[in-house]
């Protein structure tokens, strides 16, 4: 005899739409409306309700005779039992065998980032994401370690779509991120799974009955920039110089000559003297009035009109070139949700906006997204869905190699910034900007007048993406999948580049370019899944085929210089000069990949898990001879919990041991063109053989060696790990210890010289790496007193990489750094990847006694750096070099701390990197006085060597530019890199319900936050998360962007 | 397939004329050598300042390490040349159907002469390196190839084989011809001190030589033309770097000079970027001339050489060193060799279509660099971005030819080989066309309707009053006409008299440059040739042979 139950689900921020309402041990189910409400049937002896909902615990409920059952879900449901969303299958975390985390759509977007993968930072355990402050950029996103020397990105997947990046993908929209770290989990994606898989569901809506709702969730707020590095100011500057030639003349046992240094801007005397003009028409160190009417009349910036003629002042108190090229930054995302449903379909769609302007000027990056999930079911068996976002996406001002995140490894403006010197101020006495053309500063160009003029530079993204898809239930437990989905991509750029008529160098010419180009990929998947519980046997198989293209399009661009007009509504490549235009095209095909997969999965009494995953890929980068690989992994786990010995121990409320192997490959480290050996032709390898002048020959030349047996790298992962869940689930423990050993690693082997070094070497699958480590995720929840409620949610991930082997005969390959001789980075066997190389600086030389009996050094003088002979051989040579340090962090976590009392929240988030270190290259620049002549000095200097100053490691400031001065890479630049940041308080507000019906609202959110608060480092550069070029060469810092602090507020609503 | 076509054949050969430049390398890398052949000369400093691309001030102060991606890079392009022309020979063998039997000999025999051009690089740089040939590739076991032969007779088969087979003239200005390979083995008989076998063939050169478009050899009437693209492919052009300017990539348009301009200038003067190369006051010196005209020379060879008379006292050039544009400067006004207002750009003296050199303005760091500017291989005002290329961030990059070989140089190497085996008479008639080319007035540098400076240049009168002093004379000739353009280092290696002529130099030079030169030294027996990179030695491991000395 049926009855009708019916009641309320709600849970901490109110009634809970959506929520699943189900009879235990029955098909029966519902799910609450808007209001949280539900109604079901009830049968049997003591019915017991399942009530399940995203993000909260579920609770089992006894009806007893009740008929009104109302029920409040904690939220925060334990981790162990979330959903896990893995693309072609969904679980629950209590029945999982892998390494698996999963990452609340909340705390995505709690970080006022517009970028989702700059959110996951410190969330997951065993990923590390490097990143930078640039708004738009890119990031250094790596699951469990760096496992192969390039193309480590891990695999996104988008609601069932593998794709490359999610740039695109709007926070608000996110449902659930999971990431997948292991074999076990993870080699269901075979060839592209060895760098983990990070899987995004978007929002739905609920399929029931049920009015229409909408949500707003905006964000405003604002980025402060903060200070920049010390640097001398005006005085300081020219009293430094002037010692940096008194300490040249005692080191070259000579009188100091002042005449003509910094081409007398500071005149020749003993002392040196700030001039009131530092340059009027071309000279500079003018002490006294200059007349400017008579100088107006002969100021000209434009080359054009004859020589130019400008009269700068000198800024004596000193131009602060951080805060001119930096500015306090808004930020404002907003996004309008509609979702609703009926009993046999549902919708979301939202219509979305971010706005994010970077602190340097001219830096944002600007989105605006539109999308349409649905839902139908045009049978009791056949259901149709679909998801489709369309993006326009512009990211502007971004410096640095792919997409942003080589933004530290650049000669940017931000270090620019730190060379321009202070006496220089931004403009002339007449508008127009100042710079090095005044004589004796050298070469650094005027940042702002570099930010000003890409100002009109143009680049946007237009993106579709989105599937569509039939399910069919054949039979009971029985469904087929079919979904195709694509991407299609096009963007736009032009560049502009004016005329720098106010800087040493570079000021004749005004570039342009423009281009433009597309592409379009697809993925055509088919499943079927078999789902069937057989008394205690519980039993889950999936086949499934996929065929793919990453994507085949074109990119055509032009480029020329001098504009007849330079009217920005004039300048197009048609209006260039016609001397010198060039145009350019390209194609690609992208890479098709062919795939079949099954995964088994096997409960047995509720207590043995077992699961088997096998993948087989064929990928057009590969050769015919090696183009398929097959990817098994099986892992198990012993629920001890459900073992009647662990009955009796009350405070165990879940325990899971679990244990995973199997293999990933990893096909993204090669060009698909590695298994060609290929000549090209392009005008940089033409010749004018016929002595034109103007014009030449094509020339072919051997640009890539085939390797036509090159395969994928394969990853081989074991894992053991454990879930539990103490005293009432208020203690959540998963610990995972882990190895990934690479083989077969593709390695681009040096090429010996004599081979001809133009052509790509080719790519063999020849090294080795490995990665081990832990991740540690601790979460403690419970009552301080009455409505208080906290949860301490610790993540953490210890990382050893180590390269276990490079080809036969192949030592070592070096990479990275700017301005030194040789590079800085060196990846060799026995070493963690992108480490620094050079030599040990043990002290600076303190007496001529010193020197004598130290081993030989070239260059070597007092104050200088002293190096260590590692070989004993007695002098030092390249063989004393060393390894200095790496960029690969031992440890990296996140803490986030939440208190609840009644509508109020309050979080705190901190993110900690330990044991990595950074090659700060741009000391380089500011530290040494010969490195630019003339160009600003950092403040260290003031603790530099001289003989009464012999206690410091800054090495004394001079002319000399040697071996033993700044010409080598060192320790001296090799700094700890360690850091702690502060990244997150927030305090929400959640107005009660009551107070809301009354005006038609279900929910209304206010929260404010403060980002980046506090970094605590003993870095000296600005910022001490530096990427780069990862994977083979990063951790070194030019002219890092920094993530400085902001602060923002929130409103949610819900109607 | 496509590349055994006639046109794929010609575009494998043009991509191994391409790399002459060391285009994609570092500058150090180019066949121009202005690096190794003329800072390590002693023909000019680094320049600049002092840290900036301070991995080339080693060149300068013989402190070469095998460490040095310089010195790797130099060697990379070289062998990157040698490999396309040895794809060029290797493709030939499959040569398609409409390859004719002469181009197939034409082709075959340009590609040996570019690669007897990149191994002579090579030996002159490195000395002991690995023979390549286009029977080895990469594979098929060249790197297994050791460095424990001598490559002059592989050097010398190559040049021989494009000597006998090569036409007189060729379709194109840029293409080598049987005289250029001619010339070309004559200058690998000089660095073996073949000078008989050298002598025959300067005699044949001499008497019938032309250029590849048909040129008769001679000298062009301005020294001043050699260096302007206006004049570029002329008659005394034996062999060039072509050069090309607004081509579609900067590096057709010297890649590897685009450092070597005055700095800071403006639109006053060319490029404004970066100082480097600045001449050296021993350079400067030697222009001087006594009242005849003639240089100062003591007749010692080693002596003259370097820190000679002309570097002292009352001879030196009166220069400009710690004085502003500002003050006022009178330039000197002793009598000098007419090509020392070609060679270098000193304040006070027009500087091509410019503006007369202002000091210290255009220059960079003058207590590093020194108070001069290079010249040679200059465009002018009229040129900019018409003969320079306006696609780049200076306008540095210029369509000046550079002559590899130049029809001076085979008459000064000629004059040697008249002194050591045949007659000193002929050697003066030959150095004394080089000179009477020099004392054209028309092409003296002009400023306000006269001659800029006191030139004044004769020829040499009187016969030679030994060998040794037809040797000092030879050989200073070379420094003069041929100064900044790559020469001078291995020319006093292959006379054995480096070490004594370069530490006369570093003896004057270092005090007035002290920041750059100071403690410097040439290691005989060690410095004559760059040490193996240590980078090819690890890839190769246990092939190739570290240099005496490193």
């Amino acid at each position: 005899q049926d009855r009708r139950v019916a009641g309320k689900v709600t849970g901490v921020d109110g009634p809970i739409p959506g929520a699943n309402v189900v009879l235990k041990g029955t098909q029966t189910g519902t799910s609450t409306d808007a209001e949280g409400n539900y109604s079901i049937s009830v049968r049997g002896a003591n019915p017991v309700l399942v009530i399940s909902s995203i993000g909260a615990k579920t609770q089992e409920v006894t009806v007893g005779n009740r008929s009104t059952v109302n029920v409040t879900l904690e939220d925060d449901a334990t981790a162990l039992s979330e959903v896990i969303v893995t693309g072609y299958t969904t679980e629950t975390k209590r029945d999982n065998t892998g390494a698996v985390s999963t990452v609340k759509a909340k705390d995505l977007a709690a970080i006022p980032s517009g970028n989702v993968e700059q959110q996951l930072q410190g969330r997951v355990s065993g990923l590390t994401v490097i990143t930078n402050g640039q708004p738009g950029t890119t990031s250094i996103v790596r699951v469990r370690g760096f496992g192969a020397f390039g193309g480590n990105e891990p695999l996104y997947v988008v609601d069932g779509v593998p794709t490359g990046g999610i740039n695109f993908v709007a926070p608000d929209d996110v449902e659930s991120t999971t990431v997948l770290k292991d074999a076990a989990a993870a080699s269901i994606y075979g060839a592209r799974a060895a760098n983990g898989v990070i899987v995004i569901t978007t929002k739905k809506g609920q399929r029931k009955a049920q009015k229409l709702s909408i949500s707003y969730d905006g964000l405003y707020g604002v980025t402060d920039p903060g200070k920049g590095q010390p640097i001398l100011n005006p005085q300081e500057q020219a009293d430094w110089t002037w010692q940096a030639i008194r300490n040249t003349a005692a080191a070259n046992g000579v009188q100091p000559d002042f005449s003509n240094v910094a081409n007398n801007q500071y005149g020749s005397g003993q002392t040196p003297v700030l001039p009131d003009y530092i340059n009027v028409g071309g000279v500079g160190g003018i002490i006294g009035n200059v007349d400017l009417a008579a100088a107006k009349a002969k100021y000209n910036t434009n080359i054009n009109a004859g020589p130019i003629y400008q009269v700068v002042r000198a800024n004596k108190a000193g131009t602060d070139w951080y805060d001119a090229i930096t500015r306090v930054a808004p930020i404002l995302r907003q996004t309008l949700g509609f979702s609703g449903g009926t009993e046999t379909s549902r919708f979301y769609i939202s219509l979305g906006n971010q706005n994010l302007q970077g602190i340097l000027l001219n830096n944002s990056s600007t989105r605006y997204n539109f999308r349409v999930n649905t839902e139908f079911d045009l049978s009791k068996r056949l259901r149709f869905g679909q998801n489709l976002q369309l993006t326009y996406l512009s990211n502007k001002g971004i410096t640095g190699g792919n997409g942003g995140r080589g933004v530290s490894a650049d000669e940017n403006d931000i270090l620019s910034a730190f060379r321009m010197p202070p006496i220089i101020p931004i403009y002339d006495e007449f508008g127009g900007y100042a710079g090095t053309a005044a004589p004796g500063f050298n070469n650094p160009r005027n940042p702002v007048a570099s930010r000003d003029r890409i100002k009109n530079n143009g680049t946007f993204n237009g993106l579709a993406f989105g599937n569509a898809y039939l399910e069919y239930d054949l039979i009971p437990g029985l469904t087929l999948r079919s979904n195709i989905a694509g991407q299609y991509s096009n963007y736009y750029f032009n560049n502009y580049g004016p005329r720098q008529y106010e800087n040493s160098e570079n000021n004749t010419t005004y570039t342009f370019s423009e281009g433009a180009g597309y592409s379009f990929g697809y993925t055509f998947t088919n499943t079927a899944q078999y789902k069937k519980k057989f008394g205690i046997h519980d039993v889950d198989v999936l086949v499934g085929m996929e065929a793919l293209n990453t994507g085949r399009g074109r990119n055509v661009s032009g480029n020329g210089t001098n504009p007849f007009s330079e009217d920005i509504s004039y300048v197009t490549l048609s209006n260039l000069s016609t001397t010198g235009r060039q145009v350019n095209s390209d194609l690609f095909s992208g890479v098709n990949f062919y795939s079949l997969f099954s995964r088994v999965n096997y409960i047995f009494n509720d207590k043995y898990i077992l699961t088997g995953v096998v993948r087989r890929d064929g990928s057009s980068r590969f050769g015919s001879n090696n183009r398929y690989g097959v990817f098994p992994a099986f892992s198990a786990a012993w629920r001890l919990s459900s073992e009647n010995f662990m009955k009796n121990l009350p405070w165990v409320s879940d325990l899971k041991v679990r244990g995973g192997y199997g293999l990933m490959g990893n096909s993204n480290n090669v060009d698909p063109n590695n298994q060609y050996s290929l000549y090209a032709s392009n005008p940089g390898n033409g010749y004018d053989i016929g002595g034109a002048n103007t014009s030449i020959s094509p020339g072919f030349f051997r640009n890539r060696i085939g390797n036509p047996n090159a395969k994928w790298e394969t990853s081989t992962t074991t894992n053991i790990g454990i879930d539990g869940a103490f005293l009432n689930n208020r203690l959540e423990v998963i610990f995972d210890l882990w190895r990934k050993d690479t083989r077969d690693l593709l390695y681009t082997v040096p090429l010996p010289g004599v081979v001809g070094v133009r052509a790509s070497a080719p790519a063999v699958n020849i090294a080795s790496m490995r990665n081990q480590g832990i991740d540690i995720q601790v979460i403690t929840r419970g009552k301080v007193s009455g409505d208080l409620t906290y949860e301490l949610n610790a993540t953490g991930g210890f990382l050893q990489n180590t390269i276990q082997s490079l080809a036969p005969g192949s030592p070592y390959f070096d990479a990275g750094g700017t301005r030194l001789n040789g590079n800085v980075v060196r990846n060799q066997p026995g070493h963690p990847i992108s480490s620094f190389y050079g030599y040990k600086v043990l002290g600076l030389f303190n007496t001529t006694e010193e020197i004598r009996s130290a081993p030989t050094q070239e260059g070597a003088g007092l104050g200088r750096f002293r190096y260590a002979d590692l070989n004993g051989d007695g002098k030092i040579s390249g063989d004393d070099r060393t390894f200095l340090g790496s960029p690969v962090p031992n440890f990296t976590g996140g803490l986030t701390v939440t208190l609840r009392y009644r509508g109020f929240d309050f979080s705190a988030y901190a993110y900690t990197s330990l044991g990595n270190q950074i090659f700060n290259n741009s000391k380089w620049f500011t530290d040494f006085y010969p490195s630019f002549t003339g160009a600003a000095v950092s403040a260290r200097v003031k603790d530099s060597w001289t003989p009464s100053n012999m206690d410091t490691n800054i090495p004394i400031f001079e002319g000399v530019s040697n071996f033993s001065t700044n010409t080598v890479p060192n320790s001296y630049y090799v700094e700890n890199g360690s850091y702690m940041r502060l990244q997150n308080i927030s305090v929400g507000y959640n107005l009660p319900t009551s107070l809301l019906s009354g005006i038609g609202l279900q929910r209304v959110r206010v929260s404010a936050s403060a980002n980046n608060i506090l970094t605590v480092t003993s870095y000296t550069g600005l910022d001490p998360a530096v990427g780069g070029a990862a994977d083979s060469n990063f951790g070194v810092d030019i002219g890092n962007y920094p993530l400085t602090r902001s602060y923002n507020v929130g409103l949610s609503i819900g109607f | 397939a496509q590349l055994s076509s006639r046109a794929g054949l010609d575009g494998l050969l043009l991509s191994a004329y391409a790399q002459l430049n060391a285009r994609g390398f570092t500058q150090s890398a180019s066949s121009f050598n202005w690096v190794r052949g003329s800072i390590s000369g002693g023909d000019a400093n680094k320049g600049s300042n002092s840290g900036d691309f301070n991995a080339l001030t080693p060149y300068q102060r013989y402190e070469l390490q095998a460490v040095s991606g310089e010195v790797n890079q130099k060697w990379q392009a070289m062998f990157e040349g040698v490999s396309r022309a040895n794809a060029t020979l290797r493709t030939l063998a499959s040569a398609g159907s409409d390859v004719s039997d002469a181009d197939k000999k034409r082709i075959g025999s340009e590609a040996r002469f570019l690669r007897g051009h990149y191994y002579f690089e090579l030996k002159r740089n490195f000395n002991m390196v690995p023979y390549v040939d286009e029977t080895k590739d990469y594979g098929t076991g060249v790197e297994t190839i050791a460095n424990d032969k001598d490559i002059w007779p592989n050097i010398e088969a190559d040049f021989k084989a494009a000597y006998d087979n090569l036409p007189e003239t060729q379709s194109a200005a840029g293409r080598a011809n049987k005289w250029a390979a001619a010339s070309y083995l004559a200058k690998t008989y000089m660095y073996q001190k073949k000078y008989a076998e050298a002598k025959a063939l300067f005699d044949l050169i001499i008497a019938n030589g032309k250029t590849a478009n048909g040129k008769k050899y001679g000298l062009v009437p301005q020294y001043s033309r050699v260096f302007n693209a206006e004049f570029d492919n002329n008659e005394e052009s034996v062999f060039a770097i072509q050069a090309a300017a607004n081509a579609g990539s900067s590096d057709n348009a010297n890649p590897d000079l685009v450092l070597n301009f005055p700095y800071n200038t403006g639109s006053n003067g060319p490029a404004g970027c970066c100082g480097f190369f600045a001449p050296s006051f021993d350079l400067a010196n030697s222009f001087r001339v006594d009242a005849k005209g003639l240089p100062l020379l003591t007749g010692v060879s080693e002596k003259d050489q370097a820190g000679g008379l002309y570097d002292q006292g009352a001879n030196q050039l009166k220069n400009d060193q710690g004085i502003k544009s500002s003050e006022a400067f009178t330039p000197d006004a002793g009598p000098v060799d007419p090509r020392l207002d070609h060679s270098i750009g000193r304040r006070g003296i027009q500087y091509l279509d410019w503006q007369p050199h202002p000091g210290l303005d255009w220059i960079r760091d003058q207590g590093f660099a020194g108070p001069y500017s290079p010249k040679k291989f200059v465009f002018y005002r009229t040129q900019s971005k018409v003969l320079t290329d306006g696609s780049s961030w200076t306008d540095g990059y210029s369509a000046i030819n550079y002559n590899i070989i130049r029809y001076a140089d085979v008459l000064l190497m000629a004059a040697e080989a008249e002194i050591e085996v045949g007659s000193l008479e002929k050697a003066r008639d030959y150095v004394n066309l080089v000179r009477s080319r020099a004392a054209n007035p028309e092409g003296f540098v002009m400023q306000g309707g006269k001659a800029a400076a006191n030139y004044v240049i004769s020829p040499y009168t009187t016969a030679f009053a030994s060998k040794d002093a037809a040797r000092s004379a030879v050989r200073f000739e070379r420094k003069l006409e041929l100064s900044g353009e790559g020469h001078r280092f291995y020319d006093l290696v292959r006379w054995g008299i480096a070490e004594p002529v370069l530490n006369s130099y570093l003896a004057y030079e270092a005090p007035k440059l002290p920041t750059g030169f100071l403690g410097a030294k040439f290691q005989s027996n060690q410095d004559e040739y760059m040490p193996i990179p240590q980078t090819q030695i690890d890839i190769q491991r246990g092939v190739l042979k570290q240099n005496p000395g490193y």
